[in-house]
C-alpha cells in the first residue's frame, strides 16, 4: 500500500484530500476491457461532469464506485484513504451515494419509507414503525432539497420529477452515516425530464454542492456544461481529458469523446454494388403509430442501410420492434415489396422475411443452452426439414456451411450457443435469418452491443455482405459513428417521432455534431 | 368484522398517516367490497333463509377458519411468492392439538400450552419452507408444496391409525360457545385478522413483506437483506396455519390429517378475489378479510339457492381464473413471459 | 413489476466450459437413484429381485409414468401443470358413467374429452396470460367439483371389464400390457419430438420464452399442445386405473399428483424448463413406485412416504434448478 507514495497527495499541500479520487481503475469482461485504467478526480464541494460515448466505460465506473462491480485492478480513494467497496451498503459508509438511472424506488411504499430505507434509525424501534418519526425524518431529508412533496404519498402516485426528488433525498441520508460531506452520483438524470423539471433539477445540483460533492453523468453535452463545475471525459474505458466547463463548447467534448479521427475508418468499407432493384423501395411505413411513437414514416430500399438514432426515450427501439410485430401498433400501414406486412406478431413477420436482430442477445437473442445448429434453424425450421421431418444430415450440412461462411468459431455445431464468445454468439443470431435465404428486411437492434473490436468489425462486414446481396437494413446503432459510417441514410428521432432524415452516402457522410443538434 | 380493525388501527398511534394514498379511493380497492354487497344482495333477494339472522351468523363463523388460513397466506403473497403448504401444516397441528389437550388417545392435558405448541409447530414447518426458499433457492411454489407432504406425512405418524378425540372443554367450546352471537373460534378469527393488520401497517416485516413484492432488488440497492424477512414471513404464515388446524380440530372435536385439504386453494382464492395482485406488492389483510367473505358468501349463498355444495371448490376455480385474468389483462404485453 | 427478473443484460459471463460435477450428477441421476435403489432393497429383502414383485413393481408404476410422461411436456414449456390428478380422477368417472353407452370407443373418448380439458386449459394460460399453476390450480378444483357432482362423491362401478380387460393382460406373460403401454407413450411421444421441429421449440420455449417468440417460435401453440398432451395422458392414466380398480371414482387419483411430481423433479427435469425428457421422468416414475413398494421392505412405516416425498421434491428441484436463468426468486 505505501509502494505509491509518489502518487499519493502531497501532506505538505494545505488543499483538502479530494472528496473521491480513483486511480487507473480496470475492468475486465471477456472479450471486452471495460475500463482501461481510468483516473478520475472529484473535489469537495464541487459538480463534475462526467461525458463519453455509449460503451465509454461511464456505467462500469459508476457500478464499481458503488460497489456493484468489483474492479479487476486499480484503487479507489475517499478523502485520502483507500478504500474497497464491497456493496452499496459499503459506498455508502463511505459516503458515496448513487441516483441510478431506472429509479431505485420501491412502487408500493410511502415516499417517506424509501427515503430511510435501510436505514431507518429512529423510526422503527424493535421492528415497529413510528409512523411519525419516520415522516420526521424523510421531512428533514426533503426539506434540505427544497422539496415539497408529502412524506406520506405512496411513490407510484408521484410524478417522475418529484420520485427523482425522493430518490436524491433517500441518498442524502447516507450522511446519517459519515461526519464528512457525501458524494452523490447523478446516472442521466435528465434523460425523461421535461425542460421545467431539469431547471428544478439543476437548482437541486447547485444546491448539493454546498454540502456534497456531485458526479453528474448525462449525455446532453450542453447540460453537462451549464451544470458542471469541470467535465471528465471517457473513451473506450480509458479517461482522456478534464474540461473547466467555462471555457469548453459541447462541439470540443464531444472531439474529446470521439477521439482524434471524427469518424472511425473501419465503418468504410467499400461499399458493395449495389443491384438495379435498389431503385424501388423494399419497405415502405407510413404514419405507424404506438405506444411510445406517432406517425412514423420510413422507407427503406432493398440493398441499403438506414440507420435510426435518437436519444432514450426516441421511441426508436419501439418501432423496430413493432416492425417485427413484436410490439403492438394502434395505426399505420408497412408494406414490404408491394405486399401488406402483417404485425400482429413474430410469426407472420419471419414468414413474410423479416429478420430481428434484439439488443438483448443472452436473454432474446439466442437460447443459451441450446446447440448452436438449433439456434441457427430456429426459425426457418423448413431449412432443415423434409416434410413435416426433421433431418439432421441435412441440418448438419446447412450448419457446417453457414459457420465456415461467417467464420464461426465454435468447437461444434452442437456445442451450446452460450460457450460461445459474444461475437460468434451475434453471428449465429444473425445466420439464423439468412439460412433459408429468404430474409428481405432485416431490423437490428444494437447489433453490436458488448462485442469486441475485432468481432464489431465482422458484424460490420456481414451487414455490408447482406445488403450487397439486396437485403434492406434498418439499423439502431451502438454509437453515432456506428450509424454514420454503417448507413446509407440515417432518420433521426425524437419524442417517438421521425423529425428529420440525413442522407449518408459514402464520401458525403455528416459529423456526430450534425446529428446531435437533431436529436436534443 | 372489517370496521373494527380499522378503528383500532387509526386509534392506536393518534395522527400517525396511513400508508395508503389518502385522495380517493381506487376501484381496484372498491370493487371487492362492492362485489360482497350485491352478492349479499343477490342471494337475500333469491333466498329467504339466506337472509336470516342466524344465516349471517352461520357465514361469519364458516368463515373463521378461512379467515385464519388467509391471514398468513396474504403475507406470502404480498412477497410476490406462493404458499400451498396449508393443508399440511394444519392437518400436522390439528393432531398435534388433538393429542396434546385432554383426548381419548392418551393423558395428555395441556390446554392452551397444547394449542401454543401445535402452532409452534406450524411455525416450524413455515420456517421449513422460507429456508429452503432462499437457502436452496427453490421457488416456493415448489417448497411448499414438499412442506405440505412433509407436514401430512407427520400429521399421519402422529395419527398412527387411530383417530384422536379431543375431550377437553375449552378446546370444545371454542366452536359451540358464542359471545354477542357468535362463536369463539369466529372472535379469534376477528383477532387474527387485527393482529395481521398491525403487522402489516405499523411493523417492519409487514411493511418489508409489501416491499418485496413491489421491487426486490431495491431493497437489495438499499442495503436490506431480504432473506430473513422472508423467512419470517413464511414462519408467520405456518403459524397462522397451525392456529387454523387447531381451529379446525376443535370445530370437529377431533384431529383429522385431512384437516386443511382445500384451504390452500381457497385461501388462494380468497385473497386474489379481495384484490391481492399474484405478482406481489398490493393487497393486504384487510382486503383479504373481504376476499373471505365474499368467498364464503358465495358458498353459503349458493348452497342456501339450492346449488350441489360439491360445487364449491368449482365456483372457487372459476372465480379465481376470472379474478386472476381480470387483474393481468390490463397490463398484457405482447412477447410477455407467462410461466 | 416483480415476476421473476431475467438475467439483467450484463456483459458476457464467462460460461464453464465443461459441465460441473453436480451437473455431470443430476444427468444420471434418476439411473443412479434407481440402481441404488433396487441394491439397497435387494440387500435388505433378498427375495425383493424377483420377477414376481418386479413385475408387481412396473404393473403399479403404469399410471404413474403416464401422468408424469404428460405433465413433463408442461414442466419442459416452463409451465407446470397441477391439475393432472384431478383431471385423472374425473376420468375415471367419466369412464365408468360413459361405459355403458358407449362401450368399445369409450377409452378413445375419455381421452379425446380430458385432451380437450386439456387444451382448454393451455388456452386460459396463453390467451389471458394467467400463471399455468394459477390455471391448472384452478382446474384442479373445478374438475374435482364435477367430478364430485356426477358421481354423487361416490365410487361408480364399472359392470363391463372386457372394455379394459386388455390392460390387464401380460405380454409374454411377464411384462404387464399396461407398463407396455406407458412405455409406447414414452417412445412415441420422445419419437415424435426427436423427429420433428417441437423438440426445438419446446425447449426454446422452456430456456427462454422471449427468445423463442423472437424467434418466431410458435411459443402459443405449443404451450397449448402441451396442456393437450399432458390432458389426454391424465385420461390414458384414468384408463389404466379403471382397470385395476373396476370402479371411478372423484378422488381416485388425488393422490398421484405429489408422486407425480416428484418423478418428474426426480428423474431431472428442471423445473425452470427446458432442460429435461419423458425418458427422464419414467425412470423418474420407477424411482417413487419403488421408493412407494420399498419401504415398508426396508421397515420404513408408510406413513413417512409422504415426507420423503416433500424431501425429494424439494432437494431435487434444488439440484435440477436452471438458477442462472431466475435472479429473484419468488
Amino acid at each position: 500500500m505505501t509502494t505509491n507514495l509518489q502518487t499519493q497527495p502531497d501532506p505538505r499541500v494545505p488543499a483538502p484530500a479530494p472528496a473521491l479520487e480513483v486511480r487507473g481503475l480496470v475492468k475486465h469482461y471477456p472479450g471486452v476491457k471495460a475500463l482501461d485504467g481510468v483516473d478520475l478526480v472529484v473535489r469537495q464541494h464541487e459538480v463534475l461532469g462526467l461525458a463519453g460515448e455509449n460503451g465509454a466505460g461511464k456505467s462500469t465506473l459508476l457500478k464499481a464506485l458503488v460497489g456493484l462491480v468489483r474492479p479487476d485492478g486499480g484503487e479507489i480513494w475517499v478523502r485520502g484513504e483507500k478504500v474497497r467497496l464491497r456493496s452499496v451498503v459499503d459506498a455508502a459508509d463511505h459516503g458515496i451515494g448513487m441516483v441510478f438511472q431506472e429509479q431505485s424506488l420501491v412502487p408500493n411504499l410511502t415516499a417517506a419509507e424509501n427515503i430511510v430505507l435501510g436505514s431507518e434509525g429512529p423510526g422503527v424501534r424493535r421492528g415497529i414503525y413510528r409512523w411519525n418519526t419516520m415522516r420526521r425524518l424523510a421531512q428533514e431529508q426533503l426539506d434540505k432539497i427544497g422539496s415539497h412533496i408529502d412524506p406520506l404519498a405512496r411513490t407510484d402516485t408521484l410524478s417522475f420529477a418529484d420520485r427523482q426528488m425522493v430518490e436524491i433525498a433517500k441518498v442524502l441520508r447516507i450522511e446519517e452515516r459519515t461526519s464528512h460531506p457525501p458524494v452523490i452520483i447523478l446516472d442521466e438524470p435528465t434523460s425523461v425530464l421535461e425542460s421545467k423539471e431539469i431547471e428544478t433539477l439543476f437548482t437541486q445540483v447547485r444546491r448539493l454542492r454546498e454540502f456534497a460533492s456531485v458526479v453528474f453523468v448525462s449525455h446532453r453535452l450542453d447540460e453537462v456544461l451549464d451544470v458542471c463545475d469541470r467535465v471528465a471525459v471517457l473513451r473506450g474505458g480509458r479517461s482522456v481529458g478534464e474540461v473547466p466547463s467555462a471555457d469548453a463548447a459541447p462541439a470540443e467534448l464531444h472531439r474529446m469523446m470521439i477521439g482524434s479521427t471524427g469518424s472511425d475508418d473501419h465503418y468504410h468499407g467499400a461499399v458493395a454494388e449495389r443491384p438495379d432493384e435498389a431503385r424501388r423501395p423494399r419497405l415502405v411505413v407510413r404514419g405507424l403509430s404506438g405506444k411510445s411513437f406517432r406517425d412514423v414514416d420510413l422507407d427503406v430500399h432493398a440493398g441499403e442501410i438506414v440507420g435510426i438514432v435518437g436519444v432514450h426515450g426516441s421511441g426508436r427501439e419501439d418501432v423496430c420492434r413493432a416492425l417485427f410485430g413484436a410490439e403492438p401498433t394502434t395505426a399505420g400501414e408497412v408494406v414490404l415489396d408491394g405486399e401488406k406486412l402483417d404485425l400482429s406478431g413474430t410469426r407472420a413477420a419471419c414468414a413474410a422475411g423479416v429478420g430481428y436482430v434484439p439488443a438483448e442477445r443472452k436473454t432474446e437473442g439466442m437460447v443459451g443452452p441450446m446447440s448452436v445448429a438449433d439456434n441457427m434453424t430456429l426459425t426457418k425450421q423448413q431449412s432443415r426439414c423434409t416434410g413435416p421431418l426433421v433431418r439432421p444430415r441435412k441440418q448438419a450440412t446447412l450448419v457446417d456451411r453457414w459457420i465456415e461462411r461467417l467464420s464461426i468459431r465454435t468447437p461444434h455445431r452442437g456445442t451450446a450457443i452460450q460457450r460461445l464468445s459474444g461475437g460468434n454468439q451475434q453471428k449465429v443470431v444473425l445466420a439464423r435469418w439468412l439460412v433459408a435465404g429468404d430474409v428481405r428486411l432485416l431490423l437490428l437492434d444494437h447489433p453490436t452491443r458488448g462485442l469486441d473490436i475485432g468481432a464489431r468489425s465482422e458484424v460490420y462486414r456481414l451487414m455490408r455482405e447482406l445488403a450487397g446481396s439486396g437485403v434492406a437494413t434498418v439499423l439502431l446503432a451502438d454509437s453515432l459513428e456506428e450509424a454514420i459510417g454503417m448507413s446509407d441514410r440515417i432518420i433521426v428521432m425524437s419524442d417517438g417521432r421521425a423529425t428529420t432524415e440525413v442522407a449518408a452516402p459514402p464520401g458525403g457522410k455528416p459529423t456526430p455534431l450534425d446529428l446531435v443538434k437533431e436529436m436534443v | 368484522m372489517t370496521s373494527p380493525a380499522e378503528a383500532d388501527a387509526g386509534s392506536e398511534v393518534v395522527n400517525a398517516g396511513r400508508p395508503q394514498p389518502r385522495r380517493g379511493i381506487s376501484l381496484s380497492d372498491a370493487g371487492p367490497p362492492i362485489a360482497l354487497v350485491v352478492i349479499f344482495g343477490v342471494f337475500a333477494v333469491l333466498s329467504p333463509d339466506f337472509r336470516t339472522l342466524s344465516n349471517v351468523q352461520n357465514v361469519l363463523d364458516a368463515a373463521a377458519v378461512l379467515a385464519v388460513v388467509t391471514c398468513g397466506i396474504s403475507f406470502v403473497l404480498m412477497m410476490g411468492s406462493i404458499d400451498l403448504s396449508a393443508p399440511g401444516i394444519m392437518g400436522a397441528s390439528a393432531i398435534a392439538v388433538a393429542l396434546l389437550v385432554a383426548n381419548n388417545r392418551n393423558d395428555n392435558d395441556f390446554g392452551l400450552f397444547g394449542v401454543a405448541v401445535a402452532v409452534l409447530l406450524g411455525a416450524a414447518l413455515g420456517c421449513l419452507s422460507g429456508l429452503a426458499l432462499v437457502v436452496l433457492k427453490v421457488p416456493s411454489f415448489m417448497t411448499t408444496l414438499g412442506i405440505s407432504a412433509v407436514g401430512l406425512g407427520v400429521a399421519t405418524l402422529m395419527f398412527a391409525g387411530v383417530q384422536p378425540n379431543v375431550t377437553d372443554p375449552m378446546l370444545e367450546g371454542w366452536a359451540v360457545e358464542r359471545f354477542l352471537g357468535l362463536a369463539h373460534l369466529t372472535w379469534i378469527a376477528v383477532a387474527c385478522v387485527l393482529v395481521g393488520v398491525l403487522v402489516q401497517r405499523y411493523s417492519r416485516l409487514g411493511r418489508y413483506a409489501f416491499a418485496i413484492g413491489g421491487a426486490e432488488e431495491v431493497l437489495g440497492l438499499s442495503g436490506v437483506r431480504v432473506a430473513p424477512y422472508k423467512v419470517a414471513v413464511f414462519t408467520m404464515a405456518g403459524a397462522f396455519y397451525g392456529l387454523a388446524g387447531v381451529l379446525v380440530t376443535s370445530q370437529l372435536s377431533a384431529g383429522l390429517v385431512q384437516a386443511g385439504k382445500g384451504y390452500d386453494f381457497s385461501a388462494i382464492t380468497a385473497a386474489v378475489v379481495g384484490g391481492t395482485l399474484l405478482t406481489g406488492g398490493r393487497g393486504g389483510i384487510l382486503h383479504s378479510a373481504v376476499g373471505v367473505l365474499l368467498v364464503t358468501v358465495l358458498t353459503n349463498g349458493l348452497v342456501q339457492v339450492g346449488v350441489s355444495p360439491y360445487w364449491q371448490g368449482g365456483v372457487q376455480g372459476l372465480i379465481v381464473v376470472a379474478a386472476v385474468a381480470a387483474a393481468v389483462l390490463p397490463q398484457r404485453r405482447r412477447n410477455q413471459v407467462t410461466k | 413489476m416483480s415476476a421473476p427478473a431475467l438475467t439483467s443484460p450484463a456483459p458476457d459471463a464467462v460460461v464453464p466450459g465443461r459441465p460441473t460435477v453436480g451437473q455431470r450428477l443430476t444427468a444420471f441421476m434418476p439411473v443412479i437413484a434407481l440402481v441404488v435403489l433396487l441394491a439397497a432393497l435387494t440387500i435388505a429383502d433378498p427375495g425383493f429381485l424377483t420377477l414376481s414383485s418386479l413385475t408387481a413393481a412396473v404393473r403399479t408404476s403404469a399410471p404413474l409414468v403416464v401422468l408424469a410422461a404428460g405433465a413433463t411436456l408442461v414442466v419442459l414449456c416452463g409451465g407446470i401443470d397441477l391439475s393432472i390428478a384431478a383431471l385423472c380422477s374425473l376420468a375415471t368417472v367419466f369412464f365408468a358413467l360413459w361405459l355403458p353407452d358407449l362401450g368399445g370407443i369409450t377409452t378413445v373418448a375419455i381421452i379425446a374429452a380430458t385432451g380437450a380439458i386439456g387444451a382448454l386449459q393451455g388456452v386460459a394460460h396463453v390467451l389471458f396470460r394467467i400463471p399455468s399453476f394459477i390455471v391448472t390450480l384452478g382446474g384442479m378444483s373445478i374438475f374435482t367439483a364435477v367430478a364430485l357432482v356426477i358421481s354423487d362423491a361416490g365410487p361408480v362401478r364399472v359392470v363391463d371389464r372386457d372394455a379394459t380387460n386388455w390392460l390387464t393382460l401380460y405380454v409374454g406373460g411377464v411384462v404387464p400390457m399396461a407398463f407396455v403401454v406407458a412405455l409406447v407413450l414414452v417412445a412415441a411421444v420422445s419419437l415424435v419430438l426427436r423427429l420433428t421441429p417441437l423438440d426445438s421449440w419446446i425447449r426454446a420455449t422452456g430456456y427462454s420464452e422471449s427468445a423463442a417468440r423472437l424467434a418466431g417460435a410458435p411459443v402459443d401453440r405449443v404451450k397449448i399442445a402441451a396442456f393437450t398432451v399432458s390432458g389426454a395422458c391424465a385420461g390414458l392414466a384414468a384408463v389404466m386405473l379403471v382397470s385395476r380398480n373396476f370402479s371411478g371414482s372423484p378422488t381416485m387419483a388425488d393422490n398421484l399428483l405429489l408422486p407425480a411430481v416428484a418423478a418428474i423433479v426426480v428423474g431431472g427435469t428442471a423445473i425452470t424448463g427446458g432442460h429435461g425428457s419423458l425418458w427422464r421422468s419414467l425412470a423418474g416414475a420407477l424411482v417413487v413406485t419403488l421408493l412407494r413398494v420399498g419401504l415398508p421392505i426396508v421397515g420404513v412405516p408408510s406413513a413417512y412416504e409422504q415426507i420423503l416425498y416433500g424431501a425429494i421434491i424439494v432437494a431435487a428441484v434444488a439440484l435440477t434448478l436452471d438458477r442462472s436463468k431466475v435472479l429473484i426468486i419468488k
